[in-house]
C-alpha cells in the first residue's frame, strides 16, 4: 500500500463517526429516493397491470333499460375490443351488528363465463355455481370488515323483497379498488359493498329480464374514445342512455389516480429536496474536514506531491463516505420499500404489488451518491489544492471586515477571553459558521416540511367537518324523492333539523370542450352542508347561474360571464345553457354548484332531492339509525363522525404513511446533521480546547467554548430554518392540489415547535456526546504537533 | 540567613512507561531531582531521552507510572484531574516548541485568557512589554512571526506570576537571532520575578544560560552540575 492510501485508511478510521453522520444524512436521502420513486412506480405499474389483466373498462354508461339485442349492436361497433352488458342496482344488506343501513352495489356476472370487461380476481372461495341463482361474490374490503367468509349467508333486501343469498367467494375488481357508495365521496367498506350475482337471477330480481341497464366497454388500442363514445351514446339514447364516461368519472379509478398523483408529487418533489440538502451537508462536512487537513496538504505539497495526486486523495475520501451512504441508502430504501408495498397492498387491494424500483431508480440513486461525492468534495479540494504550501502550513488567517466586524469587535471587547474566542470563531470565519447554520436550518426546514403534511390533512378534515359539513347524518335515497320526504324525516325521533341536496350527473360543455361532472343544488341558506371556498368562508351558490370550481372552469376554458351548456344524463334529460356567475376553490370534492330550487326548475324536476342532511340529538342516535334502516327508500346513512374517521384512515394509510416515512428520514437526517456539526466543530476546536486545558481551565470551562459556539449557531439557525420550512411547506402544498382535494394555507405552530424541539434536542445531545471527548483530550499529544 | 527554602519540586525514583510487555517504552527509568525556588534549570539531552516526559509530569499534564513527584505538599502522581487543573491554573506557566496560541485571539487577548482566571496576575500589556512586545498587541497569531508568537506564549505563561515556568524547546522552531531574543525574555523573567524556570533543550550551548544543567540520556539523569557562571543569551552562538 502506498503511504497516501495508508493515510486514507487511517483517516477514515479516525473519522468513523463523521463517516456515520454523513452516511446517515446522504443515506437517508438516497433511501428516500429509492423508496418513494420506487414505490410510486411500483404502485402505478401494479395498477396498470391489474387494469390490463382484468380488462378494466375504458368507457362505461348507465341506461334505463335496453334489450339484449342492443348489446349485440354495441359489440358490432368499430373501435371496441370488448363489450359487457350488465344489470346493476342497489340492494340493502341486513347485518345485525351494524346500526345504520348497509347497502351494496349489485353487479351481474355473465352466465357460464368470466366477464370480458372488468373481470374479477377471486381471493377465496369459488365462482357462483351457474345452476344456483342464490350464490354471489362479495368484494374483499367489505367481506373483511364484516368478517364474511365463503359459505356465509347474506340477507339482502332487493326492490322491497327480502332474499337470503349465499356467499360462494370473495373477489376484487379493478372497477372497485375503492368502493364508494352513491352520493358519497369516500369509500366506507363498513356500510357499502359490492355483490356480484348471476345475470339471470339479478335480472329477474330487478325486473330486467332479457335486458341490461349498464354497459362497460374496452377500446381497441387505436380507437378514438370520443368517436366510440358518440356511437355508443347514439345507440343507447333510445334506451335512456345516461352518457358514456371514461375512467376520469369512474369513482374508484379517479380515487386511485388521485392517490397516485399525490404519491407522485411526494416522490418527485421531496426526495430531490432531501438529496439537495444531503449533498449540501456532504459538502459542508467534507470541506470542513479538508480544512482541518490544511497543514497536511501543505506538507504533501512541500514534499512535492502533485496537485492531481492530492486532489485524488481527498476525492477518494469523499467517495468512500458516499459509497458507504449509497450502500446504506440502497439497502434501507429497498427494505422500507418492501415493507411499504406490504402495507399498500392491503390499502389499495391490488392483487399483486411488489416493490420493484427498477434499474432506473437504483442507478439514479447511485448516480446521486456519486454526484454528492463529487460536488461535496470538489470545492473543498479545489480550495485546498490551490493554497501555496507555505500558506497551507500556517493556520488560516481570520477574515477581516468592515463595519459589522468593527461593531462586533467593540462589543466583544467587553466580553471575557473565552466569549471573545467564541464570537471571533463565528464572526471571523463566516463561511464556516454559515455552513453549520445552513446545515442545521435545512435539517429543521425538512422536519417542518415532512411534519406539516399531517397537519394540513388534519386541517382539511377539520374544515370539512367543522365548517362545511355540519350535519350529523346524511341520508341518500335509492331514487330521487319529492321534497315532502323532508317533513317525514323531520318527524323521526331525535331529528332537530333537515336540509336537502339535489345532485345531477351532467355533461357540461363550452364550445368543443365537454366535461362530465356532478352539478350540485344547494338550498338557499344552507347551513348543514355548506360549500366552503378557499378563504374558509361559505359560498352560497346562486340561482341565476353556475358557481364553478376553478379546476372545472379551467378544463372547460370558461370564466365568469361565459355560458355553459348543461345536459342532464338522467331524469328528464333536459339540456339548457346557464352563465357562469362565480368561480371558487372548494376544499373537497364537488365542482359545479347552483341554487337547489333553480336547478330543479331548469331540470324540469322541481322539488326533487337526492339526499338529505340531518342534525340530531346524539342521545337518539341508535333509535334513529334503527328507524332509518327500516325505510326502504334510503340506501345510505352516513354518520358524520364515521365519515370523518374513514377520511382520516384513508389519509393515514395512503399518503399519510408516505409522509410518515419522510418524517422518519428527516429525523434521522437532523440527527446526522447535528452530530456532524458538533463533531466537526470539536475537530476544529480540539487544539484550542487542549490549550485551554493546559493553561488550567477546567473541563467545564473548556467545554463552554464548544457548547457556546454550537449554541450560538443553533440559535441563529432556528429562525432561518423556520422561515425556510414555512416556505418549502407552502410550495409543497401548492404542488399537491388534486381534483378532489385542494390544500389550504396551514400554519400549525405545534409542527414548528416540535421540529425546533427535536433539532435543539439533537444538537444538545450531539454536543453533550462530543463534550465527553473534551474530557478525554490527550493534552500531551496535542502539544507535540504543530498546527 | 534563614534555613534554605524547601525545594519547589521533589522527584524520587520517577518512572514513566508507555505501553506494556515487550512493546513497552521506558521513557523515564527512575529520576531523582530537587529543584529549588528561583532556579533556572536546563534539561539537556538527545531527542527521545525523556525530557518532555519529565516536564509534562512536572506540569501536571501527565502522570508517572512509578516513583513520586511532589510540588510542595501536592503529590502530582496521585492528585486527581481537578487538582491538577487547579495546580496548572495557579502555579504553572508553559511554553512549548509550537507556541500553542489560540488563533482566534489577538496577542493581548491570548495573555488575557490567563490573567482573567489567575489570582494575582500582572496586566497583560505589562507581560507583553516584559517580552519586548509592547507594540503588536492587537495582532492575531497568524500575523506574527514565529519568534513573536513564542514571546506571546511566554507573556501568556508569566502573566499569572506562576511559581514555575516550564519551557519545552522554546527556541526549537526559531532561528538563532530570534531564539536569542526569546531566551533573553526568559532570563529576564527569571531574574526580575524570581520564577523557577525549567528549560528543555538539546543544544549544549544554550545550556550555559542556566544556574544548573541536568543531562539526560535514555530516561536517566546522567549528570547534574551547577554552571559556574550564567552566560547571557546574547553571548551565545549556535
Ligand atoms: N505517547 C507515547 N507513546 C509511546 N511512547 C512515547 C510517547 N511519548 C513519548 N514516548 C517515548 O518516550 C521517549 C521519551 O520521549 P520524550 O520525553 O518526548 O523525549 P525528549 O523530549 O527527550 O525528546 C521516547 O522514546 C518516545 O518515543
Ligand atoms: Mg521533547
Amino acid at each position: 500500500m502506498k503511504p497516501l492510501d495508508r493515510k486514507l485508511w487511517r483517516d477514515l478510521r479516525r473519522l468513523w463517526m463523521q463517516a456515520i453522520a454523513v452516511g446517515l444524512v446522504l443515506g437517508s436521502g438516497i433511501a428516500l429516493f429509492v423508496m418513494s420513486t420506487g414505490m410510486y412506480g411500483s404502485l402505478e405499474r401494479a395498477r396498470d397491470r391489474y387494469y390490463d389483466r382484468s380488462h378494466m373498462a375504458d368507457l362505461a354508461s348507465a341506461l334505463v333499460r335496453a334489450p339484449d339485442r342492443v348489446g349485440r349492436e354495441l359489440a358490432a361497433l368499430p373501435g371496441l375490443a370488448a363489450v359487457e352488458t350488465r344489470v346493476t342496482g342497489i340492494g340493502l344488506i341486513s347485518l345485525p351488528e351494524v346500526v345504520e343501513p348497509v347497502s351494496a352495489r349489485l353487479v351481474s356476472l355473465p352466465a357460464g363465463r368470466r366477464p370480458t370487461v372488468n373481470d374479477l380476481v377471486l381471493r377465496s372461495g369459488a365462482w357462483p355455481d351457474a345452476q344456483r341463482s342464490d350464490e354471489v361474490l362479495v368484494n374483499e374490503a367489505f367481506a373483511e370488515v364484516h368478517g364474511l367468509r365463503p359459505g356465509d349467508p347474506l340477507d339482502m333486501l332487493l326492490r322491497g323483497k327480502r332474499r337470503v343469498l349465499r356467499i360462494s367467494g370473495i373477489a376484487s375488481s379493478p372497477e372497485f379498488v375503492f368502493a364508494v357508495a352513491p352520493g358519497d365521496i369516500l369509500p366506507e367498506p363498513r356500510r357499502f359493498g359490492v355483490v356480484w350475482m348471476g345475470r339471470e337471477a339479478l335480472g329477474r330480481a330487478l325486473d330486467l329480464d332479457g335486458a341490461f341497464n349498464d354497459v362497460v366497454l374496452r377500446l381497441t388500442p387505436d380507437a378514438s374514445a370520443r368517436a366510440v363514445s358518440a356511437d355508443v351514446d347514439r345507440l343507447l339514447a333510445p334506451h335512456g342512455g345516461r352518457g358514456v364516461y371514461g375512467r376520469d368519472r369512474m369513482l374508484s379509478a379517479r380515487y386511485l389516480s388521485d392517490e397516485l398523483s399525490q404519491l407522485r408529487t411526494m416522490a418527485s418533489v421531496l426526495p430531490p429536496v432531501f438529496l439537495l440538502v444531503a449533498v449540501f451537508l456532504i459538502n459542508v462536512t467534507l470541506s470542513r474536514l479538508v480544512a482541518t487537513e490544511r497543514a497536511n496538504i501543505g506538507l504533501l505539497k512541500a514534499f512535492g506531491y502533485r496537485n492531481g495526486v492530492i486532489a485524488l486523495h481527498y476525492a477518494e475520501f469523499a467517495l468512500v463516505f458516499c459509497a458507504l451512504a449509497a450502500v446504506l441508502g440502497l439497502v434501507l430504501g429497498g427494505f422500507v420499500g418492501g415493507y411499504m408495498a406490504d402495507i399498500y397492498r392491503a390499502v389499495y387491494r391490488l392483487p399483486v404489488l411488489e416493490f420493484e424500483p427498477g434499474w432506473a431508480t437504483w442507478l439514479g440513486a447511485l448516480g446521486v451518491a456519486l454526484l454528492a461525492a463529487v460536488l461535496g468534495a470538489a470545492v473543498a479540494v479545489a480550495r485546498a489544492v490551490s493554497l501555496p504550501p507555505a500558506t497551507a502550513l500556517s493556520p488560516p488567517a481570520p477574515t477581516h471586515f468592515g463595519r459589522l466586524g468593527a461593531g462586533v469587535e467593540r462589543a466583544a471587547r467587553r466580553l471575557d477571553a473565552r466569549a471573545r474566542m467564541l464570537v471571533r470563531r463565528i464572526v471571523r470565519f463566516p463561511r464556516r459558521s454559515a455552513t453549520t447554520v445552513a446545515g442545521i436550518a435545512f435539517a429543521l426546514a425538512l422536519l417542518i416540511l415532512s411534519d406539516n403534511f399531517p397537519a394540513v390533512v388534519d386541517r382539511i378534515i377539520s374544515i370539512n367537518f367543522g365548517v362545511a359539513q355540519r350535519m350529523d347524518v346524511s341520508v341518500t335515497f335509492a331514487e330521487r324523492q319529492h321534497e315532502r320526504v323532508l317533513r317525514e324525516l323531520a318527524r323521526l325521533p331525535g331529528v332537530e333539523a333537515v336540509e336537502p341536496l339535489r345532485t345531477a350527473e351532467v355533461i357540461l360543455s363550452a364550445g368543443p370542450r365537454r366535461q362530465r361532472d356532478a352539478l350540485i343544488g344547494v338550498p338557499e341558506g344552507a347551513w348543514l352542508n355548506r360549500i366552503i371556498g378557499e378563504d374558509e368562508r361559505p359560498v352560497q351558490p346562486r340561482a341565476d347561474g353556475l358557481t364553478l370550481s376553478e379546476g372545472l372552469a379551467g378544463k372547460l376554458g370558461v370564466g365568469v360571464g361565459d355560458r355553459v351548456r348543461i345536459e342532464a344524463t338522467d331524469g328528464r334529460r333536459v339540456a339548457f345553457e346557464v352563465p357562469v356567475v362565480a368561480l371558487i376553490k372548494p376544499f373537497i370534492g364537488g365542482a359545479a354548484y347552483m341554487d337547489q330550487r333553480a336547478l330543479g326548475r331548469l331540470l324540469r324536476e322541481p322539488e326533487r332531492i337526492d339526499s338529505a342532511y340531518l342534525r340530531i340529538d346524539p342521545a337518539a342516535r341508535d333509535v334513529l339509525a334503527a328507524r332509518l334502516k327500516g325505510i326502504p327508500a334510503i340506501v345510505g346513512v352516513t354518520f358524520a363522525d364515521n365519515a370523518e374517521a374513514s377520511l382520516r384512515q384513508l389519509f393515514d394509510q395512503g399518503t399519510g404513511f408516505f409522509a410518515f416515512m419522510f418524517l422518519s428520514f428527516s429525523l434521522v437526517m437532523a440527527a446526522g446533521v447535528a452530530f456532524s456539526a458538533a463533531r466537526v466543530t470539536l475537530g476544529e476546536q480540539e487544539r484550542d480546547l487542549a490549550t485551554l486545558r493546559v493553561l488550567g481551565f477546567r473541563r467545564s470551562e473548556a467545554s463552554w467554548v464548544l457548547l457556546g459556539e454550537l449554541g450560538v449557531l443553533l440559535a441563529v439557525a432556528i429562525p432561518i430554518g423556520l422561515v425556510l420550512g414555512f416556505a418549502l411547506s407552502q410550495w409543497l402544498m401548492s404542488e399537491f392540489e388534486t381534483e378532489i382535494f385542494s390544500f389550504p394555507f396551514v400554519f400549525d405552530p405545534p409542527t414548528y415547535a416540535r421540529a425546533v424541539l427535536f433539532v435543539v434536542a439533537a444538537v444538545v445531545a450531539a454536543a453533550l456526546w462530543v463534550r465527553r471527548d473534551v474530557d478525554r483530550l490527550d493534552l500531551v499529544s496535542v502539544l507535540k504537533s504543530r498546527e | 540567613m534563614s534555613a534554605p527554602r524547601p525545594p519547589v519540586f521533589e522527584v524520587r525514583g520517577l518512572e514513566r512507561t508507555y505501553g506494556e510487555g515487550t512493546a513497552a517504552v521506558h521513557a523515564l527509568r527512575g529520576i531523582d531531582l530537587h529543584i529549588d525556588p528561583g532556579e533556572l534549570l536546563v534539561l539537556l539531552g538527545p531527542s527521545g531521552s525523556g525530557k518532555s516526559t519529565l516536564l509534562n509530569i512536572l506540569g501536571g499534564l501527565d502522570r508517572p507510572t512509578g516513583g513520586s513527584v511532589r510540588f510542595g505538599d501536592l503529590d502530582l502522581g496521585t492528585a486527581d484531574d481537578a487538582a491538577l487543573t487547579d495546580y496548572r491554573r495557579h502555579h504553572v506557566g508553559f511554553v512549548f516548541q509550537f507556541y500553542n496560541l489560540i488563533a482566534s485571539l489577538t496577542a493581548r487577548e491570548n495573555v488575557e485568557l490567563v490573567t482573567e482566571v489567575a489570582d494575582d496576575p500582572m496586566p497583560a500589556d505589562e507581560a507583553l512589554r516584559l517580552v519586548g512586545l509592547g507594540e503588536r498587541l492587537t495582532h492575531f497569531p497568524a500575523q506574527l512571526s514565529g519568534g513573536e508568537q513564542q514571546r506571546v506564549a511566554i507573556a501568556r505563561a508569566i502573566a499569572k506570576r506562576p511559581t514555575v515556568l516550564l519551557c519545552d524547546e522554546p527556541t526549537g522552531a526559531l532561528d538563532v537571532a530570534t531564539g536569542v531574543r526569546v531566551l533573553e525574555s526568559l532570563v529576564r523573567i527569571n531574574e526580575t520575578l524570581g520564577t523557577t524556570t525549567l528549560l528543555i533543550t538539546h543544544n549544549a550551548d544554550i545550556a550555559r544560560i542556566g544556574d544548573r544543567v541536568v543531562r539526560f540520556a535514555d530516561g536517566r539523569v546522567r549528570s547534574d552540575e551547577a554552571n559556574p557562571t550564567r552566560v547571557a543569551p546574547s553571548e551565545l552562538h549556535w
